[in-house]
């Protein structure tokens, strides 16, 4: 195949993997705290000695939404939203993960823990525990959860350092490749859950583009191919 | 391809979400039924580069990885604990919890349930006994000659005789209460049994340890909010129908690839 082809393939190859991210963004767009991905091109020039560059397209650079979901009154006291830019914290068997999906309740031991039973640190790192006969349980902005007037715990808020040491997990949850600090400026809302904060109508209309542009290629790829042969038939002609 | 099976994973969470809502509709005017809410979380990242790669040829540091998601998996149907609004039917054998306690069944092959739903029976025998003729535990008997009976807020249940003698005192409800009550399993008939998610009951006289108070002649309706569920349902059919148009954007994708000689 000659170069054109090659810069082609590199793009397909791109647009076909995007494609699979907006698959996954709309796959999860009920998520509780999902984070929308996107993905980037960027070019990658091929430079071989003595002979012309060759610019291809290479789609690997992926970045998280970090915009505010949508927030859905649930009434359940055990469910927490963040509004801001912050992360709870759970104790995974691998280690400490952050999410944002606050949908929690008590386990049989009175520890708070998420859906797959992960328990919830709070803000020392340690985890929260609802004594079973504590009654109606209040959160705070801060995330301090009280009962009848006695304070339980608080709820631990944290970010990153530096948002790209975010990896995804999961269960809706982010392994941190860095450090982690406390974050004062977010706060908790009782009774709400964060909704996906993917946009259903980009997302299809990415998917549009994405199908549009794939198509595009393959009809460049057939004229590349119509191109060669024709170069081929007369050659052999003459 | 994995874009096609990432779309379905999408489609049977949107699934699971219908049948969810249409349970909790159909259980519109079931007493003391509480909402189920089907919760998600996304699959497995398939790693295709980890962050910090050092690039061989320069020596940077990639400062995102390549990693591309699954789909989603259904997390949990969990249940929506709420007090539902309290109906009155003065019937004197209907009883509403006003709290968070259950009340103890004695099912027939000996096993203990538990319930919410207070429309009471009286059996042949004057046994107290649920609707589908369950007996409550602790069990109370009402002798035949009684003329009627009252049930306090602490549970006792009084039976009067005659018009002379006072009220005599027939027994007492006690109500079980549960470290997780949502981890309870659902075994349909509005009854409950523990698990291991839920802790072990404790029982306890109603009034005590939050577990709530007795309402005699009351029933708990349903806390389903139809709005909401409707609105639910709503997004349910949208986030379907987008899961399928992507997958016949992806078939689409795949016939131009096909055709390409």
């Amino acid at each position: 195949m000659e170069n054109a082809g090659y810069a082609t393939l590199s793009r397909q190859t791109g647009l076909m993997r995007e494609m699979r991210v907006i698959a996954n963004n709309i796959a999860n767009s009920a998520t509780t705290g999902y984070r929308q991905e996107g993905l980037i091109f960027s070019e990658f020039v091929q430079s071989s000695p003595g002979q012309q560059s060759l610019s291809m397209s290479r789609a690997n650079i992926f970045n998280t939404s970090m915009e505010q979901g949508q927030l859905t009154k649930t009434g359940g006291s055990f469910d927490f939203a963040i509004e801001g830019d912050a992360f709870f914290m759970v104790e995974t068997p691998q280690g400490q993960r952050l999410t944002r999906s606050g949908a929690f309740s008590p386990n049989a031991d009175g520890d708070l823990v998420t859906m797959d039973g992960y328990r919830v640190l709070d803000a020392g790192r340690a985890p929260v525990f609802v004594p079973p006969d504590a009654g109606k349980i209040e959160a705070g902005a801060d995330g301090s959860l009280s009962a009848n007037g006695r304070l339980l715990g608080q709820l631990g808020l944290f970010k990153p350092m530096e948002q790209h040491t975010l990896v995804r997990e999961d269960g809706v949850m982010f392994r941190v490749d860095g450090e982690i600090e406390d974050n004062f400026d977010a706060k908790v809302l009782q009774g709400f859950l964060e909704g996906s904060n993917v946009n259903a109508i980009s997302e299809v209309t990415r998917m549009i583009e994405v199908q549009r542009a794939y198509e595009m290629g393959q009809s460049f790829l057939q004229a590349e191919d119509e191109r060669i042969r024709n170069a081929i038939k007369n050659l052999i002609k003459t | 391809m994995r874009a096609l099976k990432i779309a379905a994973t999408g489609m049977s969470a949107q699934q699971l979400r219908v049948e969810t809502i249409s349970n909790n509709l159909a259980n519109m005017n079931t007493t003391a039924y509480n909402a189920r809410r089907a919760e998600f979380a996304d699959l497995h990242y398939q790693q295709i580069s980890r962050a910090g790669t050092v690039n061989a040829s320069d020596g940077t540091v990639l400062p995102t990885g390549v990693q591309v998601g699954l789909g989603v998996r259904p997390a949990a149907v969990s249940v929506h604990l709420a007090q539902g609004a309290l109906q009155q039917t003065n019937n004197d054998l209907d009883l509403a919890i006003d709290g968070k306690g259950y009340l103890e069944v004695t099912l027939p092959s000996g096993q203990t349930a538990y319930t919410r739903d207070g429309a009471l029976k009286r059996s042949a025998e004057g046994l107290i006994v649920t609707s589908d003729g369950f007996a409550v535990s602790p069990e109370v008997t009402i002798p035949d000659d009684a003329t009627s009976i009252s049930i306090n807020a602490e549970g006792e249940v009084y039976g009067y005789f005659d018009e002379t003698s006072a009220a005599q005192l027939l027994g007492q409800f006690t109500l079980a209460g549960f470290t997780n009550p949502k981890g309870l399993e659902a075994i349909g008939s509005n009854l409950f049994t523990e698990t291991e998610a839920s802790g072990a009951a404790t029982v306890s006289t109603a009034g005590e340890d939050g577990l709530g108070t007795l309402r005699q002649g009351y029933l708990e309706a349903s806390s389903v909010d139809a709005v909401r569920e409707v609105t639910e349902l709503i997004e349910a059919q949208r986030g379907y129908e987008m899961n399928a148009k992507v997958i016949s954007a992806v078939d689409q994708m795949m016939g131009a690839t096909t055709q390409v000689r």
